[in-house]
């Protein structure tokens, strides 16, 4: 049943966009009559407007229930819906059934349509008394471009396909795509995409009734929407690529990830571009053609990711959509250029007024020129096989290494206009600042190089980078600094005070630079991550430490345990810097029964510096020996907070003016909620990492000190064994393998009691009872005690026992044995202390 | 008009800089992309050049020494063409009619990483790397994918 009327509702859809584009289109046709017939007309004309209105407030809530009616398919487990059964199964949790709704491509294309129609309803509904005259036009092409998805989805890619023969539970979730980042991640990334065909289509509108001026107030608002959206799933995915795939990166330069990129790329130059218009400063043929480039990049992208044309590790199945892709994108491109040549005259009348190339619409025409060759730049790289073979017959691929090469440059010049833009003013006054602040900006862009090069970056090339990163963070603090101090000469307000109501009165001046800051930070990360890589493999065997750059690891154990509907193995691996103890991690490798897929889930110790990321790899089936891929991600820190900082910044800049506080008040509490729990899931949670006390002393380190009550009462201290050597073997009744070595350790003990040596056995979470009969039965005669609520072993950082440490006559560890040891094995170490 | 001059000059230069990066990053990093047969074909040249070869993963073929960590399967030739490939009947079928086919060209590849969780029967892997002096083709990354194996297997349902 449900998934009959999903169906009906959106074939109902197709009826209605189609009915839009026509009512509006039509109504349009009958406004334009002789003044003579105006007032007989206007009636019918004003009725078909409204209804076309109407059609497109029916299309989002015909598409909306659709999608909720693919919800309920998911939360009630209807699996004779095809595409629930591959998506989806019992087991899984509520928020995975909620995510796997858009899993797959029939179930993101409608959330694609019912977004489109959704915002097209909004932007047509709300818009401006200023851009209202192109509303009618926009209405047409928002309800084409919404009819396209439709039809799309309805015809090539159904979500409600039923199956003839209903399974009695599904495929499950791609084990993949089970990570909180994929709920929000690919509706964000919608939001771009469908986003940009509402400045698209108000353009087009403009330019078919020449009305340019009209345009300017109509699309601000929603490529910021689009824009923010676009780089929050953009974030979104990257820190999905850290925590999920396990290799270490975040962006690999994948076809798909540049397919989200580039109208990214081209939106954001059209923010820029707009901020121009608005103050009349001309602009007005590179936003059109960055509108209709963002526009068709989306269709591009779309295009391009499920066509199979591009080679990709985004698991989308290769479809026949590509064709009616490919027609849309030629349509809509030859369209939109050729009316807007006819339209020439119409953007001439207001070209760019900027005197030199050295002041603020100098730096906004250099910004869009450097955006527009990105933008070129990854697209070429994206199509290079296809370019190549066109033009040399052989096919030459982009990889990562192309893609750093080719755009590296490009984003440090932008980094550096991020900087020289706050310095100039307009005219004349260009390089007063830039005096002004001369001091300030050297300051910067010598203390930002020198700190790195102290920490242990020193190559050339990122010298330079993290200088122009340090020139521009100063020019960008002081326009915040600056805004601080006048505005307290005024109103004598504390410095914080008067911070908060800066960024509250100039939400667009200070949210813009906020993103400038978030995207300097990000450029910090970005050079420490792409030019300082680590990364390396290593096999240890239980115990056994091995050093990887800075850090010493010691492999504890491997573990394994099986949870709902998969089986997991994780290794402790205890993680010290030189011989301080930082943490124990767990990287896991999970194995899912149903699709016998396996996935790595990597362990990190995040840092001011760098995380420390750790890939559990392959292990012996004794799990004796084990492999670790290690990863160091250098600043990698400094590109997340940049993009928290980023989104922050985009927020405040499209704040909406709102007249009560109540709503003001709960937006900015929600905001902030929202931006504290990205960080909290980024540096909050622990990610495979675990604290266990201090951690285990090292060999050659001092031995902590304990008192421990021995069973016959007498109570004995490390300390007082000085000049000894003291074998300290941690062990319990409980556990088999320390069981198993009692004979060994008694047989030593037996050896060497004569010598300067003491044994004493520390049992571990056991009782005086069962201790005293396991000491009978093995003929133990050493000293044994109980430890206690776990004192010892926390000090000795124990996570598993047995565990044997010997203690040198100095006090300091000679040699630390994870699991059961050998009579042999301690008489060797014994005999060369004893020497 | 002076100024005119001044913003055509930088956006040329721009132009010129773009240009330039593109070129000789092409030359410089950018991978020859062949198939398995066109690779067989080149012989001696295979050596000298980074290269990146696409095919279909023979499942049972699959080696994997997890403490090394070295991944050694054999790939099998798939077209390159889109068109052709659409032709045959998609991607899947490509893949799947060339494991099945025992005379379509192999290449041994060896990969020392960690085995991939879409290392599988079917899969299309893409290599890069370099061919060996031992006729095997040495991989410094691999990409893989799984055009619809996890779409298509629905289970099949109690009574069936």
């Amino acid at each position: 049943m449900v998934g009959e009327i999903g169906t009906l509702l959106i074939g109902l859809s197709l009826a209605v966009a189609l009915y839009a584009a026509f009512a509006a289109w039509r109504g349009i046709q009958l406004s334009i009559v002789p003044a003579s017939t105006a007032q007989g007309k206007t009636c019918g004309l004003n009725t078909l407007l409204q209804s076309a209105q109407n059609a497109t407030y029916a299309l989002a809530a015909l598409l909306g229930a659709a999608l909720l009616m693919l919800l309920l398919a998911f939360l009630t487990d209807h699996f004779e819906i095809s595409y629930v059964a591959q998506h989806s199964s019992t087991v899984i949790p509520v928020y995975l059934k909620i995510s796997a709704v858009w899993a797959g491509q029939e179930g993101s294309l409608l959330l694609w349509c019912f977004l489109q129609a959704l915002f097209a309803a909004l932007a047509t509904g709300n818009a401006s008394e200023r851009a209202r005259p192109l509303v009618p036009w926009a209405t047409v092409f928002l309800s084409l471009i919404t009819a396209f998805f439709v039809a799309v989805t309805l015809f090539l890619s159904q979500p409600f396909t039923l199956l003839p023969r209903p399974p009695l539970d599904g495929r499950g979730l791609n084990p993949l795509l089970r990570h909180p980042g994929m709920i929000f991640h690919p509706p964000a990334l919608y939001v771009g995409y469908v986003g940009l065909a509402i400045p698209f289509a108000f353009a087009m509108a403009a330019l078919i009734t020449r009305q340019i001026k009209e345009w300017t107030a109509a699309i601000r608002t929603w490529t910021l929407v689009a824009w923010l959206g676009l780089g929050l799933g953009l974030l979104l995915g990257m820190r999905w690529a850290y925590d999920v795939l396990g290799w270490g990166g975040y962006w690999g330069w994948d076809p798909v990830e540049n397919a989200g990129l580039l109208p990214w790329f081209t939106a954001t130059a059209l923010l820029h571009g707009a901020v121009m218009q608005e103050e009349k400063r001309g602009f007005h043929v590179w936003n059109m053609l960055m509108v209709t480039f963002s526009f068709v990049l989306v269709l591009f992208g779309t295009f391009a990711t499920r066509s199979g044309m591009i080679q990709s590790v985004h698991a989308y199945a290769v479809s026949d959509l590509g064709g009616y892709f490919l027609s849309a994108i030629a349509v809509t491109l030859a369209g939109a250029l050729i009316l807007l040549y006819s339209r020439r005259a119409v953007l001439k009348t207001s070209s760019s007024t900027a005197e030199s190339l050295l002041s603020r619409d100098g730096m906004f025409f250099v910004t869009l020129a450097l955006f527009t060759a990105l933008t070129v730049s990854v697209l070429v790289g994206s199509l290079l096989p296809t370019l190549t073979e066109a033009l040399a017959g052989q096919r030459f691929e982009a990889g990562p290494a192309w893609f750093d090469r080719v755009t590296g440059p490009q984003f440090a010049v932008l980094v550096l206009v991020i900087g020289l833009c706050p310095l100039l003013g307009r005219g004349v006054a260009a390089l007063k600042r830039l005096r002004q602040l001369r001091w300030v900006v050297i300051g910067g862009a010598v203390v930002v190089p020198v700190i790195a090069a102290l920490v242990g970056f020193t190559g050339g090339i990122s010298l330079i980078g993290f200088a122009i990163s340090g020139f521009a963070g100063a020019a960008t603090l002081a326009e915040f600094v600056d805004g601080v101090v006048t505005r307290r000469k005024r109103t004598k307000e504390a410095p914080l005070n008067a911070l908060w109501h800066l960024l509250r009165l100039q939400r667009r001046k200070y949210g813009g630079y906020l993103v400038h800051l978030g995207v300097i930070l990000m450029a910090l990360g970005i050079i420490g991550t792409r030019m300082y890589p680590f990364e390396a493999q290593t096999t240890v065997s239980v115990g056994e430490a091995t050093t990887v750059g800075d850090y010493t690891l010691i492999f504890e154990e491997l573990k394994s345990d099986f949870v709902a509907d998969y089986s997991t193995t994780w290794a402790n691996v205890s993680v010290y810097r030189g011989s301080t103890y930082l943490t124990t991690l767990q990287p896991r490798l999970n194995r899912y029964t149903g699709t016998k897929q396996t996935i790595t889930v990597p362990a990190m110790h995040p840092d001011f510096r760098e995380d420390l990321y750790l890939i559990l790899s392959g292990w012996t089936s004794d799990g004796t020996i084990a492999t670790f891929k290690v990863v160091v991600n250098a600043l990698v820190n400094f590109l997340w907070l940049g993009g928290l900082i980023f989104l922050a910044g985009g927020a405040l800049a499209l704040w909406p003016r709102m007249e009560n506080r109540t709503w003001n008040a709960v937006a900015l509490i929600v905001g902030l909620v929202l931006l504290f729990g990205a960080g909290w899931a980024m540096w909050g949670i622990p990610h495979g990492s675990v604290s266990y006390g201090g951690g285990r002393p090292l060999v050659g380190q001092s031995a902590p000190d304990f008192r421990l009550s021995l069973l016959d009462g007498e109570t004995v201290s490390l300390a007082s064994l000085r000049g000894q050597v003291t074998v300290v073997n941690f062990w319990a009744t409980w556990c088999p393998s320390c069981v198993e070595e009692m004979p060994d350790l008694q047989a030593a003990w037996e050896a060497y009691s004569n010598r300067n040596v003491t044994f004493l056995g520390v049992a571990y979470q056991d009782d005086a009872a069962t201790v005293r009969d396991a000491m009978a039965e093995y003929g133990t005669t050493y000293a044994v005690g109980l430890d206690t609520g776990d004192r010892i072993a926390e000090q000795y950082g124990i996570t598993g026992i047995p565990e044997t440490f010997i203690v040198g006559p100095d006090g300091r560890v000679a040699y630390v044995h994870v699991g059961p040891i050998t009579a042999a094995a301690l008489s060797a170490q014994l005999d060369v202390l004893l020497k | 008009m002076q100024n005119k001059t001044t913003f055509i000059v930088a956006g040329l230069l721009l132009v010129a800089a773009v240009i330039y990066l593109i070129v000789s990053s092409t030359g410089s990093t950018a991978q020859f992309f062949v198939t398995v047969a066109e690779l067989q074909a080149m012989g001696e040249e295979a050596m000298q050049r980074n290269i990146t070869v696409s095919g279909a993963v023979l499942g049972e073929t699959i080696v994997y020494d997890a403490l090394a960590p070295r991944v050694i399967f054999t790939v099998v030739n798939v077209p390159a063409d889109t068109k052709e490939i659409e032709q045959r009947g998609g991607l899947a079928q490509v893949l799947h009619d060339a494991v099945e086919d025992p005379n379509g060209p192999r290449l041994v590849v060896v990969y020392d990483s960690v085995k991939p969780d879409l290392l599988q029967n079917e899969a299309q892997a893409i290599v890069r790397g370099k061919m060996g002096a031992d006729g095997r083709f040495y991989a410094d990354e691999l990409l893989l994918k799984c055009p619809s194996r996890y779409e298509e297997e629905v289970p099949a349902q109690a009574g069936d």
